[in-house]
């Protein structure tokens, strides 16, 4: 509207400019629009429900949540104890419009179960991801079966998982036959991946898991260097070493 | 004194001969005390016959019944042979018999003097007799033996004889010279041999008697003094042997032996009829042993070596014995014959040690000893040597990182971007070719220094062959020159024949791919595995 407004007024102003160019106004640059501004002024409202086992959690590390999205993201947040849900809203002096959002993410991973140093991940990311499967999904399994395959995707102590996540730099959160991914998306793919051929019954042994584990990884650096390379991003290193292997390959 | 002790004879002799046989079956003194009165008696009556006997009578009181024989016997066997010795003479000679009777007529006395000291010319030892029967008399019963050996033993005792002898012995009865003219015409009647002088003959017969001596199986009942005479004599005719006999025997041919068997043989007994006939006389046997008895040594060697030839030839003629045949399958073979064999081969395996317990006791001491130090010689395979290089695998890690998500992100970006200055890594680039370059001279100062020096296998870097022909690579030629590719046809491809694709395997090939993959892997797997085992358990 103001748009084709300013259209019609800039052709007319053309043409007035053609007529008297003294009398020109200098063109009115407007500042943008705030995230309020956005949704037309109104505030918005996101509710995240509570599931029963991460109500306590959630008191002992309500100034972790509270912290951060108060302060850095600029949203209201408050819980409902009576309807057990997270409240979140936005401000007036909200900064950005996602970032609404982004607490949202933040607050539902949380009740997936991850960490909240962790979930703080996704407000200072934007290529973060939470990435949910179903052991079903992968292969269908009943009773020992699968109590037997949750084992092998935890491993002894919750060693394999952990591994993966240090190799994939991921977060993992195995909840019953639910298993959350949070990471970026390449990285979500590998550990997915090797998620998957746990489920399937790859023994979590020494070298078959990690040489997998690994050689995707490598896979992934690659790709991501030639992408890097492609998109001229100034990351030296890794344009170097991706050049590099590009000459081997 | 002597016509009472005759009388007594006599009369003990009749007495002998009345008794009933059985009687004689018990022992009683007065048939025992008879027998002795009647032996006396025929041994003195003999006694003036044996002129060289030392007994002057029988010693028979008191004396064992052996004893008494031997006394006998040493009168009689002188005895028996200068009888027969005198039946031969007069077998040859018959009309000396009337001569005899003649002078015997006229004068008895002489005649018998005569003969006493023929006898004792003719005293002949050694008679190769089996034993006789005879209890006192010289019986006349002659056995199978020879005119030679008798003949020659008159040589002996006409050498033997002094002096005296010579007139002794010859008398108008005996010449010897007329003997021996007799041996030698009874030689050439035999076997067709020349008349020889006295000396050739002499040799013949004595080496014929030494035959005999040694041929006879039956050991007679020599005297040593006998015998040491006989084989002096014995020496002399082998020695003499060679040189007669070959003269003498150059025409003796088989035919004079064996040519029309029966001929020769009734010849032979013709010829030999006179001689002592004793039990010999009945069969063949009888003839070959009178022909054995008159051949020389040389004939009788040559009938052996004939005899062996014919068993020779007869066995070559024949099909051998399996162990001669050369090659021979059980088939060819009688049953277990060939463990009766003494088989002789090479053994290829050593034989299996005999346990002893001094062996059994050396093995425990050993084994306790080598427990002890734990020294068992265990064999460890061989570790492979890397032809590739050692991939940089990245250890993963199993501990729950402090860093929350977040910051590992942000550390990472911050290292990409070089704003932090990330810790000094290993894989700096000054430090590795620092590093290359003292692997290089650690490389050189090693080979200088350790005795077992073994270099480093050459890991190849990885380089990509293109199967392109050679000649296309290095000349600028048209394509349709050469042929030659740059790879071998096993880099092209390298398997055995049969390749299956993965939709034709049937069920029991894919589980054999998966199990041997299986194999393949846990092999490596557990080499390293126990080489690392190894290693720290040597350390520890």
């Amino acid at each position: 509207m103001q748009s084709d407004g300013g259209a019609t007024c800039m052709e007319i102003e053309k043409l007035a400019s053609e007529v008297n160019h003294a009398s020109l106004e200098p063109r009115p640059r407007f500042a943008p629009l705030k995230a309020h501004e956005i949704s037309d002024g109104q505030i918005q409202f996101r509710k995240i429900n509570v599931p029963q086992h991460r109500y306590t959690p959630l008191k002992k590390a309500w100034m972790e949540i509270y912290t951060p999205i108060m302060d850095q993201m600029g949203i209201d947040i408050r819980m409902n104890p009576k309807a057990r849900k997270v409240e979140l809203k936005t401000r007036p002096d909200t900064p950005d419009a996602s970032n609404l959002q982004k607490c949202a993410d933040f607050v539902s991973a949380f009740m997936m179960g991850f960490e909240p140093k962790d979930a703080v991940a996704l407000l200072r990311m934007d290529e973060l991801y939470v990435d949910t499967f179903e052991i079903k999904d992968v292969k269908t399994l009943h009773g020992e079966h699968l109590s037997r395959a949750i084992g092998r995707l935890s491993g002894k102590g919750g060693k394999t998982r952990i591994a993966i996540e240090n190799a994939t730099k991921t977060r993992i959160v195995i909840a019953d036959t639910k298993i959350h991914m949070l990471g970026s998306f390449a990285n979500i793919k590998i550990a997915r991946s090797s998620l998957c051929s746990l489920i399937l019954g790859s023994p979590a042994g020494k070298a078959s898991f990690s040489n997998g584990l690994l050689l995707l990884l490598l896979l992934l650096l690659r790709q991501t260097a030639t992408i890097a390379a492609l998109t001229n991003e100034s990351l030296k290193g890794v344009k170097q070493s991706g050049t590099s292997l590009l000459c081997a390959t | 004194m002597a016509a009472t002790t005759d009388s007594g004879g006599v009369a003990a002799l009749h007495r002998l001969k009345s008794t009933d046989p059985p009687l004689y079956l018990s022992p009683s003194p007065d048939l025992s005390h008879s027998a002795r009165l009647a032996c006396q008696h025929i041994f003195a009556s003999l006694r003036p016959f044996t002129p060289k006997s030392p007994f002057d009578r029988l010693l028979a009181d008191g004396f064992d019944s052996e004893q008494i024989w031997q006394q006998i016997d040493l009168q009689s066997q002188p005895l028996i042979s200068t009888l027969r010795c005198e039946v031969k003479f007069f077998e040859k000679h018959p009309e000396e018999i009337s001569k005899l009777f003649l002078k015997v007529s006229v004068g008895k006395k002489e005649g018998k003097d005569g003969k006493s000291e023929e006898l004792e010319g003719l005293e002949l030892d050694g008679e190769k007799d089996e034993g006789f029967d005879e209890l006192e008399d010289g019986d006349e019963g002659l056995e199978g033996s020879d005119d030679v050996d008798d003949e020659e033993e008159e040589r002996e005792n006409e050498e033997e004889s002094d002096g005296g002898g010579v007139d002794g012995v010859e008398d108008r009865f005996l010449k010897i010279r007329e003997l021996e003219e007799y041996l030698e015409d009874d030689e050439a009647r035999e076997y067709g041999i020349k008349k020889k002088e006295k000396g050739d003959g002499k040799v013949a017969k004595e080496s014929i008697k030494e035959d005999d001596d040694d041929e006879d199986e039956e050991d007679g009942e020599d005297d040593d003094g006998d015998e040491e005479g006989e084989e002096d004599d014995d020496e002399l005719g082998v020695l003499g042997l060679v040189d007669g006999d070959d003269e003498e025997g150059g025409d003796a041919r088989y035919e004079d032996f064996f040519g029309g068997k029966k001929k020769t043989g009734s010849q032979q007994k013709k010829t030999r009829h006179d001689s002592s006939a004793g039990d010999k006389q009945s069969g063949d046997m009888d003839f070959d042993d009178k022909k054995k008895e008159n051949r020389s040594t040389h004939e009788k060697q040559l009938e052996k070596q004939r005899l062996k030839i014919e068993e020779m030839e007869k066995a070559n003629m024949e099909v051998k014995t399996w162990t001669m045949q050369g090659e021979v399958t059980a088939a060819k073979r009688p049953k277990n014959s060939a463990l009766e064999v003494d088989l002789d081969f090479e053994h290829n395996v050593r034989p299996a040690p005999v346990i002893t317990e001094e062996v059994t006791a050396s093995l425990e001491e050993l084994i306790q000893k080598r427990i002890l130090e734990g020294r068992f010689d265990d064999v460890f395979r061989a570790p492979t040597l890397p032809n590739k290089a050692p991939k940089e695998r990245k250890e993963l890690d199993e501990n729950k990182s402090n860093k929350g998500l977040a910051e590992v992100y942000a550390d990472e970006y911050a290292q990409k971007t070089g704003l932090v200055s990330s810790a000094l890594t290993f894989s700096d680039e000054q430090k590795k070719e620092a590093s290359v370059l003292f692997k290089k001279l650690c490389l050189k100062l090693d080979a200088l220094s350790h005795f077992h020096f073994t270099p480093k296998p050459v890991i190849e870097d990885m380089t990509i062959q293109a199967n392109v022909p050679a000649l296309a690579m290095e000349e600028i030629a048209p394509l349709a020159v050469s042929d030659a590719a740059m790879l071998a046809p096993e880099e092209v491809f390298a398997g055995k024949g049969d390749v299956k694709e993965e939709a034709e395997l049937t069920q029991a090939e894919r589980k054999r791919r998966r199990a041997n993959k299986k194999r393949k892997y846990k092999d490596e797997y557990h080499a390293c595995d126990r080489s690392f085992d190894e290693s720290s358990g040597l350390n520890q």
